[in-house]
């Protein structure tokens, strides 16, 4: 049916496409709009039927698909017709639509069917929403969406509803939040009440940050002395989910097994103290061996054991004393948090 | 049937017909929107309704006890409906599933739809709904149970048939009569 040269990396631009167009159908293209990426080309009534044809068989269009049409209802100017086609070739959409004749009594649009038979049912859709009749259609008649006996053309704008003719419509266009006597509940807009997603996005991540707090600085004692070395790096690794070197690894699975023990050892002495955050997950301790001889390891481990429960208390001393002022200035009952 | 339409069933015999009756009940579904996938839902393993003796998906309406109207019923389907419905031999059932099949629901002033399958067809049993649980249709099969174990052949043979049940609108199961 079609020669199909174009490809889709040349197909035709929509100011190309209109040129062509306009070159094979003369004063049948009345204007072209291009918006929201759908190229829409308004054509005259008379040359509905050639620019179908034009758009098929020209080899540089090839909209060799037929991919939807229908009425639109444009009050007291009348109908307009729309047809959509596609191109497989190219990968090219084109809107073609048309005034059509006879105003609001008798619409009356040229029929597409013999060039692409695809239209047959839209059209007998179009007529049974619009009323708008095809002439060249095999038969737009009997009805095909609704029951056969139906009166009147639903989709026009001047159709009325038998139901709402009864009863009016109880709905309300933006529905507000009532109390039980009537009167509009007003909301105060909180943090999770953004306006939109950028912005539920940013106070998403604020309250991201407040729920996981980062973990503290290095330990440092009130003399300035450093406790452990390697402590600050389990606090972090455990927590922040920081990806580990394997080289490192090894080390680190020592260590947290050793500040497990020292924990074990804390909670007998020291049965109030709260659960902290940054404690190391217990089940990361139970993996891996060893690799350290047994009595170099026991020195080790008591050394830093002793080191590991002094820097432990004075941390959860200075984090319940740190706990007590008040609130967080940035908490989330802050009202200008959620800006 | 020249015998049960006329003369009332002695009290066992009746009792023990229609508690066969009430728990094989061959379902037609017309799933006709959402509704239906939320009774394929009632019908499969997890709420799976086959234990309160109702055998999904009948053969045809000829084989059918039970019809179940689950969607949106249109003027353009309804003769299809009631052309179904009259296929099915009596004694049968009506179900209307959801708001649509009870009176339109949301498409209560569409220029297409049919307000509630009661204008075309009897229904026993409504379940409100947009869509229902499949507990709700689980509620309704019950209700219908007990309409059936109390029911007077004759009478329906008859044509007489019981005012509807809606689902929470009247009295509760419990306070309706035991069936026993």
């Amino acid at each position: 049916m079609t020669d199909v040269l174009a490809r889709r990396d040349r197909a035709l631009t929509p100011e190309e496409t209109e040129e062509l167009l306009r070159d094979r159908l003369g004063d049948g293209v009345q204007r072209s709009v291009l918006e929201f990426g759908v190229f829409t080309v308004w054509i005259a009534q008379e040359a509905w039927v050639a620019a179908a044809r034009t758009c098929r068989d020209e080899p540089l269009l090839a909209y060799d698909m037929f991919d939807n049409a229908f009425g639109v209802d444009a009050r007291e100017e009348g109908f307009d017709y729309v047809a959509i086609l596609y191109s497989t070739s190219t990968g090219n959409r084109i809107v073609l639509r048309t005034r059509c004749e006879g105003g609001r009594e008798a619409p009356v649009c040229p029929s597409m069917v013999e060039v692409y038979r695809g239209a047959d049912w839209m059209e007998r859709e179009t007529w049974d929403m619009f009323g708008i009749d095809f002439p060249g259609h095999p038969s737009v008649s009997p009805r095909i969406l609704t029951v056969e006996n139906f009166e009147g053309w639903p989709l026009r704008k001047d159709f009325h509803l038998a139901s709402r003719a009864a009863k009016p419509w109880p709905g309300v266009a933006e529905p507000k939040e009532m109390d039980d006597e009537g009167n509009i509940i007003e909301r105060e807009k909180r943090i999770g009440d953004a306006p939109g997603p950028y912005e539920l996005d940013k106070v998403m991540g604020e309250q991201a940050k407040l729920a996981n707090p980062l973990p503290e600085p290095p330990a440092v004692t009130e003399e300035g002395e450093e406790v452990a070395a390697t402590a600050p790096v389990a606090d972090r690794a455990s927590d922040s989910g920081q990806v580990l070197a394997s080289d490192q690894e090894r080390g680190l699975e020592e260590e947290q097994k050793l500040r497990h023990e020292a924990d074990v050892e804390l909670s007998g002495g020291e049965a109030e103290r709260e659960p902290t955050v940054d404690e190391p997950a217990s089940d990361v301790a139970d993996q891996g061996e060893s690799a350290i001889p047994a009595a170099e390891a026991a020195k080790k481990a008591d050394d830093r054991r002793k080191a590991q429960a002094e820097a432990r208390a004075k941390k959860a001393a200075e984090r319940a004393a740190a706990d007590e002022p008040g609130d967080d200035p940035a908490g989330p009952d802050d009202p200008e948090g959620d800006a | 049937m020249g015998l049960m339409d006329q003369v009332e069933l002695p009290q066992p015999v009746k009792y023990v017909f229609n508690w066969g009756r009430k728990y094989s009940l061959w379902c037609f579904n017309f799933g006709l929107a959402c509704c239906a996938i939320e009774f394929i839902a009632a019908s499969t393993s997890r709420h799976d309704f086959i234990r309160h003796g109702v055998i999904p998906f009948a053969h045809g309406p000829r084989q059918a006890d039970l019809l179940v109207v689950s969607g949106t019923l249109t003027d353009k389907m309804a003769p299809a409906v009631k052309r179904l419905y009259e296929e099915m031999a009596e004694p049968k059932y009506v179900i209307s599933f959801g708001s649509c099949a009870n009176c339109g629901g949301p498409y209560w002033d569409s220029y297409s739809v049919t307000k509630g399958v009661d204008q075309i067809i009897p229904v026993d049993v409504y379940v409100p709904g947009c869509p229902p649980r499949p507990e709700a249709l689980l509620d309704g099969i019950i209700a219908l149970q007990h309409r059936i174990q109390n029911e007077s052949l004759k009478d329906r043979i008859a044509g007489r048939r019981l005012d509807p049940v809606t689902l929470g609108a009247d009295a509760p199961l419990a306070l309706e009569g035991s069936s026993s």
